[in-house]
């Protein structure tokens, strides 16, 4: 029956830490899907498991029970096939590479992964990132958010099936934010990939996503799934529109009344 | 490429033209250390005039050190010979064993305490075994300079290669990187600022070894060691102290040595480990 689900399917997924001898539940019975196409952010207070749960999904984590299928495969399966594109909380580009080859380094990695597939060429990919004139220069020569343009750059280029970003722009600050924010809107809206995309910012998570998943704390677990109607292509415009300003008021309540729940 | 080139250039070319004068030409940066180095040599020259049997002058060192030219050379060769072959090969073998340390934590858990009851064993207590083991040659004092320079270099090139990058090896793991490539395109050229942190530490100590190697384990070679305890014995100061500036000489020039090839490998690293 997961076989023929593309995308991201998490079914009853829960995951304990042990911190001095004691299970500290971080995911209790999360169930999700994501489809070809679709970009879904994860939302939710500190604490309530939100990149936990991307790293079941990349396979960094291993879930204590339940599955994680990625495009109809498990997560080992589907990493050895170069299907999961990871783009982390900092750029955690390569120091000692240029851009051009911190992108390139994908396609370098697991070489047998890379058959039968569309690689892009890192060059061009660079260009339409706005990255064309800064291809040779080293990251340290490069803003914060050219950087984490360059990382998203990094995860596009080997044209994997999912797309997970840990708070890609957290680091950023927030005129920067919306640049980029826009920029991966504007780019993912011609090269649509099933995107979970982990946040802390209520405005970023409306202006991308088609579904938005709220998550609550102790233990983490999902607590609604808010469906995002706003049209698309999106643009800056976007923002302005009472349809923005609506949405945006009520995930903010969902979110304000989990907190007040986890306070009581 | 070019476009790299240019951009370097360019910001070489900034710094220096906010000061109208090169940095090493401004007199702070020259003056108080040719001060600090007149104030010894005039305080060197009183003791070694009113006690020449504690130290010789200036003068004499520098008339022996030019007059016996030859044999100050020849000597140097042997310490040298020590250094490049001894602290090369525990500079490698440190190296790998942390290589192979950092990949195979079992190994570690094997290798690391004998490790350390080796080095905190005083060396000049085994040079005599090993003189014993291996004869007067060359042999044990390699092994010795070897030892000295091996713990340093295998203790900073594990933290390297420990201190990865969480975030990059969580992208490559993603990518279903095998060992290999995680080893090769990130530990490998990560693990460097630190490892140049190590060389900091063991080119100096290798003099060190050197020296003392010819001290403890004395052989039909001699060396500059080996010519500071001949001399000394003889009383003839102006060549203990000749053979001294030498090893002293020796290990400013490795440290200068490790400087430039430290700034061409290591240009992208902001970070400078070894300044602890």
């Amino acid at each position: 029956m997961a076989a023929a689900h593309g995308g991201v399917r998490v079914r009853h997924v829960s995951k304990s830490f042990h911190v001095d001898g004691q299970a500290v539940p971080a995911l209790s019975d999360v169930s999700l899907s994501i489809g070809m196409g679709e970009f879904v952010s994860v939302i939710g207070p500190s604490g309530c498991g939100k990149s936990t749960l991307l790293k079941v999904v990349a396979g960094l984590v291993d879930a204590d029970s339940g599955d994680v299928t990625v495009d109809g495969e498990s997560v080992k399966a589907a990493s050895a096939e170069k299907k999961i594109g990871l783009v982390p909380q900092s750029p955690a580009l390569l120091p000692w590479r240029t851009v051009l080859e911190n992108v390139t380094l994908p396609l370098q990695i697991n070489k047998s992964g890379n058959e039968g597939r569309d690689l892009r060429d890192p060059k061009e990919l660079l260009e339409m990132f706005g990255l064309g004139k800064a291809m040779n220069k080293y990251p340290m020569q490069l803003s914060g958010g050219m950087q984490q343009r360059a990382a998203i750059a990094r995860a596009f280029v080997f044209d994997p099936a999912i797309m997970l970003m840990d708070e890609p722009f957290s680091a950023l600050d927030e005129m920067n934010r919306d640049l980029q924010r826009l920029a991966l809107v504007d780019f993912w809206q011609s090269n649509r990939k099933a995107v979970m995309f982990v946040t802390h910012s209520v405005p970023e998570a409306i202006m991308l996503s088609d579904r938005i998943v709220v998550m609550a704390a102790h233990p983490g677990r999902i607590a609604a799934i808010i469906d995002v109607p706003l049209p698309r292509p999106r643009t800056e415009a976007t923002y302005a529109t009472d349809e923005f300003r609506d949405l945006e008021g009520h995930v903010r309540q969902v979110l304000r009344d989990q907190m007040e729940v986890a306070h009581v | 490429m070019s476009d790299v080139t240019v951009s370097r250039v360019a910001r070489v070319s900034r710094a220096s033209a906010s000061r109208k004068v090169p940095r090493w030409m401004h007199w702070r940066a020259w003056l108080p250390t040719t001060v600090m180095f007149a104030c010894v040599a005039v305080l060197w020259q009183v003791v070694a005039f009113s006690n020449p049997y504690v130290l010789p002058t200036l003068g004499d060192i520098g008339s022996s050190l030019v007059n016996d030219a030859g044999m100050y050379w020849s000597n140097f060769l042997i310490t040298l010979q020590e250094i490049v072959v001894g602290a090369g090969a525990g500079i490698l073998a440190g190296f790998a064993l942390a290589v192979v340390m950092a990949e195979f934590r079992i190994v570690e858990r094997a290798v690391m305490p004998l490790v350390v009851i080796i080095m905190v064993t005083p060396i000049v207590a085994i040079a005599p075994a090993l003189v014993v083991a291996f004869g007067f040659g060359m042999i044990p004092k390699y092994i010795v300079t070897g030892l000295v320079v091996f713990f340093p270099m295998l203790v900073n090139s594990l933290a390297g290669l420990r201190n990865v990058d969480q975030r990059a090896l969580d992208v490559m793991k993603t990518l279903h990187a095998s060992r290999l490539e995680v080893f090769r395109f990130l530990r490998l050229p990560g693990c460097m600022p630190y490892v140049f942190a190590g060389l900091r530490i063991a080119l100096p100590m290798a003099v060190v070894g050197a020296a003392v190697a010819e001290f403890v384990a004395a052989g039909q070679q001699a060396g500059l060691g080996s010519l500071v305890t001949t001399s000394a014995a003889q009383a003839n100061l102006a060549v203990t102290w000749g053979a001294i500036t030498l090893l002293a000489q020796t290990g400013v020039m490795l440290v200068i040595l490790h400087a430039v090839v430290r700034k061409r490998v290591l240009w992208w690293s902001e970070d400078d480990v070894t300044a602890r």
